[in-house]
């Protein structure tokens, strides 16, 4: 299994439950690299199942046209705008989709033009091909593949734009709910004059506007222990992985 | 057996040519010229290619001064107990992997630069210069003294005979005759810096653009080398993206050839 780090974290505990549950008798790796990775390892034949947190685009489905490259939905996770602690200590607790558009853009320079500290804003911005990329630009400007000129720093993983973004005092940036924490703070979207905060509540609530489908993608039918796996991945036990890696699962039990 | 490396590197390049052709053809000129780098769109290796040579050249710049000193003060004023150890420690140095600098290069350069300098970021043209300098001191420092070691002693009798200083000695008699060592070691060192990836890849800010102005070392930027690593398994087997990759590195598979081989012409020739 390849690709997404968001996905990731499910994928390693389900791959070893699954290996412990068949008695060590099969072995699974399991690697990142990015949903891009994830589409193109496993449209190719390099993995059995790519992990990947977004749609697939037209361009990947049209160059995989032959396998047939199937979709399945094990898990849903959101997508946060998130700053420096200090930041969010400062006063900044929500932005809205203009403001966070006008930083990425690089109109917007300064915290104290959208209420915090006078300091320059370090922008974080991700790797093209990541799956966390394409939600995100997808609602802040409509468009997935938006270009960010104002970008200070492009990273690639999770870790990566999380450890760059705990360095910094005065950074944003994007990231799976799963990587939120001390340092790193999610802050609230601002619509239409309502906070909405980046809780898993209100994505349960379909509330939370950046939100996603965590995917296993296979090439043509799944056969033998890919099926045996997806089988798994589906179960109560499989979605209660999914649930402990801090997401919400597609089925409730 | 150097028949058999020389296949190699001809299979390489030529393999690298191929690859690189789709990109070349669609582009021409602009891949090279191109200062935007948008895969499926458009592909410009001009930042990428201003990365690579800003954080060589500044390690370069940075590393020389310490790296001769260094050298010549091996070379010419410890006993040759202390010299040993001294080459022994440099060597170790020169074989730790890059991830390990790289890592340094977050825990504390980044911080470092950060803070000294005042900037809101740390992950700048500096740093990567900075931590390459590290990187390719103890491989320079080596090889020089190597080349100022091999100074046949008679040009040092003499010119202590004519009553010079040793200092005088040594700039004067022994710097001269070892430069063509000293140039080989440097090129070397040259080769290294251009190639590495992974500690680059970690301090230089990912930003595919030239800074502005294109000599603001506290600006982000994005190495040839960085670039693959971060592209190659996104791109693996697909359209143009991959080739304009692969151009990429035949881009970087020819300066650090041309490095190498006029180092290690260079150091041939000194001994």
């Amino acid at each position: 299994m390849v690709g997404s780090t968001t996905v990731l974290p499910i994928a390693t505990r389900a791959a070893e439950r699954f290996v412990a549950k068949n008695n060590g008798r099969v072995s699974i790796t399991v690697n990142g690299g990015g949903s891009g990775v994830g589409v193109q390892s496993a449209g190719s034949g390099l993995t059995d199942i790519g992990l990947v947190s977004r749609e697939i685009t037209p361009r990947e489905k049209k160059r995989f046209d032959k396998p047939g490259l199937r979709i399945i939905a094990v898990g849903r996770d959101a997508v946060a705008c998130v700053v420096s602690s200090e930041i969010y200590s400062a006063g900044v607790r929500a932005l809205s989709r203009e403001q966070i558009g006008g930083i990425y853009l690089g109109k917007i320079k300064n915290w104290k033009e959208v209420g915090g500290p006078d300091r320059a804003i370090v922008v974080v911005d991700k790797e093209r091909h990541r799956g966390t990329r394409h939600v995100f630009m997808k609602y802040v400007f409509s468009d997935e593949n938006a270009r960010a000129p104002g970008a200070r720093l492009v990273t690639g993983s999770n870790n990566e734009g999380q450890s760059k973004i705990a360095d910094s005092d005065s950074a944003i940036g994007m990231l799976s709910f799963a990587w939120l924490n001390n340092e790193v703070v999610g802050i609230g979207i601002r619509e239409k004059g309502e906070v909405i905060t980046p809780t898993l509540e209100t994505v349960r609530a379909n509330r939370y506007p950046i939100s996603r489908s965590l995917n296993f993608v296979i090439a043509g039918e799944p056969k033998g222990l890919v099926k045996e796996f997806l089988d798994f991945i589906m179960s109560p036990e499989g979605q209660a992985i999914v649930d402990q890696s801090g997401y919400i699962p597609v089925h409730a039990f | 057996m150097a028949l058999v490396s020389l296949a190699c590197i001809a299979g390489l390049f030529a393999f690298l040519v191929m690859q690189s052709v789709p990109i070349l053809s669609e582009q021409k000129w602009n891949f090279l010229l191109g200062q935007d780098w948008w895969a499926g769109e458009v592909y410009g290796a001009l930042p990428l290619i201003y990365g690579s040579c800003m954080v060589t050249g500044l390690a370069l710049l940075l590393v020389l001064p310490l790296a001769m000193g260094g050298a010549v003060f091996t070379s010419e004023f410890l006993s040759a107990q202390q010299r040993l150890w001294v080459k022994a420690l440099m060597e170790l140095f020169a074989g730790v992997p890059g991830i390990i600098y790289g890592l340094l290069g977050v825990g504390l350069l980044t911080g470092w630069v950060k803070d000294s300098f005042g900037l809101i970021d740390g992950n700048t043209i500096l740093t990567a210069g900075l931590l390459l300098g590290i990187m390719i001191l103890p491989t320079i420092l080596t090889l020089s003294e190597d080349a100022l070691n091999a100074v046949p002693g008679h040009y040092r009798d003499a010119s202590l005979g004519l009553g010079l200083t040793k200092l005088q000695m040594v700039l004067s008699a022994v710097i001269p005759q070892a430069l063509p060592g000293i140039a080989g070691a440097v090129f070397l060192g040259l080769g290294r810096a251009m190639g590495e990836t992974i500690a680059v890849m970690l301090v230089i800010g990912g930003l595919d653009k030239i800074a502005d102005p294109w000599y603001d070392l506290f600006a982000p930027a994005q190495s040839i080398a960085s670039k693959l690593g971060r592209e190659a398994a996104e791109a693996i087997g697909s359209d143009l993206q991959w080739s304009a990759l692969m151009a990429l590195g035949l881009i970087l598979f020819l300066i650090v050839m041309f490095f190498s081989l006029l180092g290690n012409l260079l150091l041939k020739r000194a001994r």
